[in-house]
């Protein structure tokens, strides 16, 4: 099994690394200034987290980031939930979620500037609105999906509204909270970045527009790897959770 | 009152038909119309300034006039249009082109599949500005963006679909000796074409939304410029116009493309 799982990691490493072979050649061959190389992009990186103000930066937009993920997960977890459990609410109320959801939010982030003010608020609820409408809408449907065999036998048993949530419901959709969780992850970081680089004053959205007003390429191909890497982490420790999660409560069909 | 005369639960009864004497989709019309009514109450009450809110009734008067404005409709209607459709295009060709190459090469597969399943993880949004100082505030960024945001969706849902056809059927075809394009286009496609649609459904989708988004930050022209433009000369009539324009806009491409691919949806048939 572990051997499997050795040979599993060559074919994406050696992708990765002819990628960056082929960037440092192109860029080594172009030899121009809006087209560093791997080894200046690294350089400035490193400088720039050296620097207290981009550290402030970083720090910010980690804090906004948190706060609004947690609070889309809990706001759309627990409404969907309750909204899944009525199937006639669920189809009055489900079209105008999807509608919603599907319209390109970012256009709507002046008005989120016009009603709370440029800052930590206005960008914070930017990205609580990108992650909390595609939560809500897997919470729907999950609940929607619990097995109605179970629902059926809490009935015979006469469990009560309480305990039908605790002891079969929530049991029943933290599989599909779990990858929610994942999904929101990456969607309500996109809404915070896009956020600070429309207007900002500080968070790692400012910084990759300050930058480009600079015309320092190697800075902003530093902060987009950075990005990344900072994304990366929590979201393969979210699909760790998920697959722990999934093994231990999802139902076979 | 029923429902405290039964004694089975409600959350195993069958849903009602109608609440109040309207069904669900009535219903829906009514949480709609409320929304909008109580927003076009609200704006008119003099509670908030004009300058942060209008009247529904005003956005929606304003976009329909700007559908007769030449200006609006060539250089940020039919420019965003144009864009969509060309990073749509190449995310669809692209994306099913990978998705086939990853169904066929075990090595390709393994190679590409962790980045595929992580992707929305990161914010490929970061690398706009990248793009617009090697390629300049013009097309190419944008596009290049909509169908690296794009593809992803395709890929991941074509790559499904490529893998659903039954092995059995692909042991028939190696008894029959059918060619490499023998097998795509009598087994593999036909098999995989739910799942393509369904990815190409949410390719538009993500394509609006980069194209829109990008316009929206950085760019000289565009549907999501228009709305950046109007907000910061503090012109709220034309931003909250632009807004509604863009959201119909999106809701509208979205429905016709649903409807529009469902019709070779053999599921469904």
């Amino acid at each position: 099994m572990s051997a499997r799982r050795g040979t599993a990691w060559i074919p994406p490493l050696v992708l990765a690394a002819a990628l960056v072979v082929v960037w440092a050649v192109t860029a080594a061959l172009a030899d121009s200034a809006v087209y560093p190389g791997p080894g200046e992009a690294m350089a400035s990186l490193w400088s720039d987290l050296g620097d207290p103000r981009f550290l402030g930066s970083v720090a910010d937009t980690a804090r906004v980031l948190l706060l609004s993920y947690v609070a889309a997960i809990a706001v759309g977890a627990v409404t969907g939930m309750v909204l899944g459990l009525s199937a006639f609410w669920s189809r009055a109320v489900l079209p105008v979620v999807y509608a919603l959801n599907s319209v390109p939010k970012i256009v709507l982030y002046p008005v989120f500037l016009l009603m709370l003010g440029i800052g930590d608020l206005s960008r914070g609820a930017f990205a609580f609105v990108s992650g909390v409408l595609p939560m809500f809408l897997i919470m729907v449907e999950a609940t929607a999906g619990v097995s109605r065999l179970h629902l059926k036998m809490s009935a015979a048993l006469g469990l009560s509204r309480w305990s039908l949530l605790r002891r079969i419901v929530v049991p029943g959709v933290l599989p599909s909270l779990a990858s929610g969780m994942r999904l929101c992850f990456g969607l309500t970081l996109i809404g915070l970045l896009l956020a600070e680089m429309f207007s900002g004053s500080s968070g790692l959205g400012y910084e990759l527009l300050r930058n480009l007003s600079l015309a320092r390429v190697e800075n902003i191909i530093g902060q987009v790897v950075l990005t990344g890497v900072l994304a990366l982490l929590p979201t393969l420790a979210l699909q760790q959770l998920e697959s722990r999660i999934r093994n231990r409560y999802e139902v076979a069909t | 009152m029923k429902a405290r005369s039964s004694v089975v639960p409600s959350y195993v009864r069958p849903a009602p038909r109608r609440v109040a004497g309207l069904p669900s989709p009535m219903w829906t019309l009514v949480l709609v119309a409320g929304l909008v009514a109580a927003l076009e109450l609200y704006a008119r009450s003099g509670a908030v300034s004009r300058l942060d809110l209008i009247p529904v009734s005003e956005m929606v008067v304003r976009s329909v006039e700007l559908l007769g404005e030449r200006d609006f409709v060539v250089d940020a209607l039919l420019r965003s249009v144009l864009l969509i459709c060309a990073s749509f295009a190449a995310s669809a060709v692209t994306g099913v082109a990978i998705a086939y190459a990853m169904a066929r090469s075990r090595w390709v597969h393994r190679a590409v599949k962790p980045y595929v399943n992580v992707f929305y993880a990161l914010p490929v949004f970061a690398l706009y500005p990248v793009m617009v100082v090697m390629f300049g505030t013009g097309v190419v960024p944008i596009i290049l963006l909509a169908t690296l945001f794009s593809v992803v969706i395709v890929i991941s849902h074509a790559l499904v679909g490529f893998e659903s056809a039954p092995p059995i059927v692909t042991k028939l075809a190696r008894s029959l000796e059918m060619t490499r394009t023998q097998q795509l286009r009598k087994i593999l496609l036909p098999s995989a074409l739910p799942d393509i649609l369904a990815g190409l459904k949410l390719g538009l989708a993500y394509a609006i939304i980069a194209v829109l988004a990008t316009e929206f930050i950085l760019a000289t022209t565009g549907l999501g410029q228009v709305v950046n433009r109007a907000y910061n000369n503090f012109d709220t009539v034309d931003m909250y116009a632009g807004i509604v324009f863009v959201s119909v806009f999106a809701l509208l491409a979205n429905l016709a493309l649903g409807a529009a691919l469902s019709a070779f949806d053999w599921r469904r048939r």
